[in-house]
């Protein structure tokens, strides 16, 4: 299905639900809950329980739908919102006693990757998640929507509201700290 | 380490991370759920608003209930009181109406004289009509004597000017015309060339 189907697609179901067709967004829902959750569960720090985020994504999304204006992919739209979602949970949730969910004292100090060169263990990969998470949250946010939601430039920009020479600085300033934090991983690499 | 490398990392250590966690969502447990939230927003703030009223008015019923009973003389004090205010409040607002309606003929007034003063004199206006009509006369007598050499016809234009109206300003300029026209068929008249036209005006 080209884009532009997809974009009348979206504009249609808009507007169906702006008539009182509730089965549309349950048909959103059933298509973009689980990208939602993954994008949440990235942001937050891969805390696995992201139930409270998606359902405050998808509540914000039931009260705007009716003024979705079809000027981005519906995709994105709920995209921004969650980004949204996720920096006031963060920050509420900075503001409340630590959890669980928030152990910002780990070290990001991993084993010494020489002892195993060829497979990155599951400690590996714990550093790596916690280098992501202690980023600040402009940068946490572009390195989530690139590299693993696989946006591509014009609609991170779009959605964080930045410009393109904006997000390539985040970008390049958050593989940066990333790299501060990680190179040695790949120190001993050919 | 290159981007490509760190893109690899993230996407493995994303790989392995937990799988995001959430509930069924519908539109209508979605319903439900704004309802409960519009109803915390609003019904608690009422509620409290509610008990504050309750907590207010209630201890000043209770006075109220407990104050003993008027008395008659205290009932007629009451009563001069209310028509004296009454009587007041009546003068009140007779003089209100009063200044309201002197306001409302001035103003009136003052409509009617802007009225007046934007009607034009009809006197001006005919006199400004007889100085236009004798104006194009005598620029109709000048171009019939300067530009189509029409003597007779001129000076019979100049003397309908003078005898219409006499009294204007163009009828001295059309005497002044004839003038300098007989002035110059006498200097003419004096070479042997034409013969003079009597003046009668």
């Amino acid at each position: 299905m080209s884009a532009m189907v997809e974009i009348f697609e979206e504009q249609d179901l808009a507007e169906r639900f702006r008539r009182g067709d509730d089965s549309v967004f349950d048909r959103i829902v059933e298509q973009h809950s689980a990208e939602i959750a993954a994008l949440a569960n990235r942001l937050l720090g891969w805390p696995g329980e992201v139930d409270d985020v998606v359902q405050e994504v998808f509540l914000a999304a039931f009260l705007a739908l009716k003024r979705f204006r079809g000027e981005c992919r519906l995709r994105t739209w709920l995209f921004a919102i969650t980004v949204n979602k996720c920096r006031s949970f963060r920050f509420r949730r900075r503001r409340s006693p630590p959890g669980p969910m928030s152990n910002g004292t780990e070290s990001l100090v991993g084993p010494d990757p020489r002892s195993d060169e060829t497979a990155m263990d599951e400690e590996t990969f714990a550093r790596v998640r916690r280098a992501v998470q202690a980023l600040p949250p402009k940068y946490r946010e572009v390195i989530v929507l690139k590299y693993l939601q696989g946006l591509d430039t014009v609609e991170t920009c779009r959605l964080l509201g930045v410009t393109a020479n904006a997000m390539q600085v985040r970008l390049n300033r958050a593989r940066n700290r990333l790299k501060e934090h990680l190179d040695d991983l790949f120190q001993e690499e050919p | 380490m290159n981007e490509g490398q760190i893109e690899s990392l993230l996407q493995r250590a994303d790989a392995v991370a937990n799988r995001p966690l959430f509930g069924d969502i519908c539109a209508a447990r979605t319903r439900r759920r704004i309802r409960r939230r519009r109803l915390a927003r609003t019904g608690v703030p009422l509620a409290l608003a509610a008990t504050v009223a309750l907590a207010i008015v209630l201890p000043a019923l209770c006075m109220r209930a407990k104050a003993p009973p008027s008395q008659p003389q205290k009932i007629a004090e009451l009563e001069e009181q209310v028509e004296q205010l009454q009587a007041r409040t009546d003068a009140t607002l007779k003089l209100v109406q009063e200044v309201l309606e002197k306001d409302r003929r001035q103003r009136r007034l003052a409509a009617l004289e802007a009225e007046l003063a934007s009607i034009p004199d009809p006197t001006r206006q005919i006199e400004q009509e007889v100085d236009r009509t004798a104006f194009l006369l005598i620029y109709q007598a000048d171009r019939l004597y300067r530009e189509l050499n029409q003597t007779e016809s001129a000076v019979a234009a100049y003397k309908e000017l003078i005898q219409l109206f006499p009294n204007n300003r163009w009828a001295d300029v059309a005497r002044e015309r004839l003038s300098q026209i007989e002035r110059r068929q006498i200097n003419k008249s004096d070479k042997g060339e034409i013969p003079c036209e009597p003046r009668n005006v």
